[in-house]
């Protein structure tokens, strides 16, 4: 509940007249003024703690987004431990909880990987191939939660979202489209897709409306490549032919905008997946086409910076 | 100081103030924005814009005149052509029908690396993977498929069952075209059959090997009918012939 995509999912949530009574954990406090949703500021590794409130709490659907996309807000080996100690905590809490349903997972499309000759496509029927860290940590937290669901016997749907971009989800594929000169391989600059955080919370939302049982893919329509999405924005392109990434990745580190091996996967091969099941299994199509994600990705005002009509202690040596 | 007592730091939000290096970049990258302003790629990485513009260099290779194409329905279907070894009949044959349809028209057999996958997958070019055929015909894309490449233009070689078995699991309609073209001369052919309908009905891996099989005889069949192409120099009437 406390990142932008839980605090949507949350406000979301307390207008749907099916949702008697909302609980949060997150070490986050939330973004948005929630009226109705009860929140507890726990860390994912006191269990006890979690365990405590879910199980006091009894819920009957849980949506679990506690899923830290490497870069983002994260380094990757953070990223990993903290996806990790939440799907424990909050997947184990749940299990102990005997009204419980339905779980909701949030997963990523980048569970299907980008081998060589893997599918340009995929749907969902595809065989899970991760070839990247914030692929295998999806995998690994769907298997998590199909393992609780089978002990409990509760269904699961897990949400494969493509790369999740809004004016404050922290993305490092975000990051990395907005800097001044942005980088794309010249030989193949290949197509993604991506989804806009409010159509991506109405899944979720609508996932655990309807008891979602298996995965889906939610992406939004059209693709967009990563040269003409630099276009768009105005931004230099940067042609790049393959070993000077490793370069690249460091100055973009440097510059602020870490770029994690699922984005140069991203930026090398493409990420497109078949989204045409979610009107289907979810009732809904999401409302922004990539283009117009990316339209709005470079809309976001930059950061303004305001110096301050008295300089702090250790800048006034500085200004005389 | 607001009515209210607290301090507020008054932002200009309107006219921001923009990093010179900001600048600089933006008014460089302009011209790029005006020539290439919107993104063309398709959800398959078909770039429609890209083929416009190859247009004209494929007229100066083949001059394709269509025929049948009314047979194609208005969602997916499946068209099985023969191919000339070393030719780019599918290509060229979703080009023609892309064109004479005035709608996307993939073709099967795109490698995956750079940098011929990529350009073949911004012309429609799709994995040769019975689960690539069967997601764009369930999406209700015009594929093609080549059947395996011969050496004589008027044979029709074999059909992979096991990619026409895509569109049996889809309930998809299978037609084939005829297609002929010369090495040398410009004129090509591609003529679309009407859909293929088996003659039992087959529950098991069956269906696709039958359908495969009767898709080579009925192109086998059109091929015949066509008749042999003219290269139009007297002498040089066998380089018709492939």
């Amino acid at each position: 509940m406390g990142s932008e995509l839980g605090s949507l999912v949350a406000t979301m949530l307390e207008a749907e007249p099916w949702v008697g009574a909302l609980e949060g954990i997150d070490v986050d406090p939330p973004r948005r003024r929630l009226r109705k949703a009860v929140f507890h500021r726990i860390e994912a590794h006191q269990r006890d703690r979690v365990v405590d409130v879910v199980t006091r709490f009894n819920p009957h659907v849980l949506i679990h987004i506690a899923v830290w996309e490497p870069d983002a807000r994260a380094n990757t080996a953070h990223a990993i431990t903290f996806t990790q100690e939440a799907a424990t905590s909050f997947l184990g809490a749940a299990a102990e909880c005997p009204a419980l349903e339905h779980i909701v997972l949030r997963s990523a499309a980048s569970v299907y990987g980008r081998a060589r000759g893997s599918l340009t496509r995929p749907d969902e029927s595809a065989p899970i191939n991760p070839t990247s860290e914030f692929g295998r940590m999806a995998a690994q937290l769907e298997a998590t939660a199909n393992d609780v669901g089978k002990r409990v016997g509760v269904t699961i749907g897990a949400l494969r979202l493509a790369p999740v971009l809004g004016p404050h989800v922290p993305s490092p594929l975000g990051r990395l489209l907005r800097l001044p000169v942005v980088p794309f391989s010249a030989l193949a600059d290949p197509p993604f897709a991506v989804v806009r955080d409010s159509d991506a919370a109405r899944a979720l939302v609508a996932a655990a409306r309807v008891g979602l049982a298996q995965p889906v893919n939610v992406v939004a329509p059209g693709a967009i490549t990563a040269w003409q999405a630099i276009v768009r924005g105005r931004r230099l392109p940067l042609p790049l032919f393959g070993p000077e990434w490793a370069i690249a990745r460091r100055l973009s580190h440097f510059l602020g905008a870490p770029v994690p091996d699922h984005v140069v996967e991203l930026m090398h091969y493409g990420r497109l997946v078949d989204g045409g099941r979610s009107q289907e299994l979810l009732g809904l199509v999401p409302a922004s086409s990539t283009p117009e994600v990316i339209d709005r990705l470079y809309e976001w005002p930059s950061v303004i910076h305001v110096r301050p009509e008295i300089p702090a202690p250790w800048q006034q040596g500085v200004a005389s | 100081m607001s009515a209210s007592g607290a301090d507020v730091i008054s932002i200009d939000a309107t006219t921001p103030r923009r990093s010179p290096l900001g600048q600089v970049v933006r008014v460089a990258a302009r011209p790029v924005a005006v020539v290439w302003p919107r993104p063309t790629v398709d959800q398959w990485g078909r770039d429609a814009r890209l083929i416009e513009a190859l247009s004209p260099l494929a007229h100066l290779r083949w001059d394709v005149s269509v025929g049948g194409e009314q047979h194609l329905p208005r969602g997916g279907a499946l068209i099985i052509v023969n191919t000339r070894r070393f030719a780019l009949t599918p290509i060229s044959t979703a080009l023609a029908l892309g064109e004479a349809l005035d709608r996307p028209v993939r073709f099967v057999g795109r490698p995956d690396t750079v940098p011929f996958g990529p350009f073949l997958r911004r012309v429609g070019g799709l994995l040769a993977q019975p689960d690539e055929i069967a997601g764009a015909l369930r999406n209700g894309e015009l594929v093609v498929l080549g059947a395996q490449g011969s050496a004589n233009p008027r044979y029709a070689g074999r059909v992979d069952h096991s990619l026409i078995a895509a569109a049996v699991r889809e309930n998809i309609a299978v037609h084939v075209a005829a297609t002929l073209s010369t090495m040398v001369s410009r004129q090509a052919r591609v003529e679309v059959s009407a859909a293929l309908r088996s003659r039992k009905k087959r529950r098991g891996p069956l269906a696709e090997v039958e359908l495969a099989e009767h898709a080579q005889r009925r192109l086998q069949d059109l091929l015949d009918e066509m008749g042999g192409s003219r290269t139009g120099v007297p002498g040089l009437g066998w380089l018709g012939e492939g």
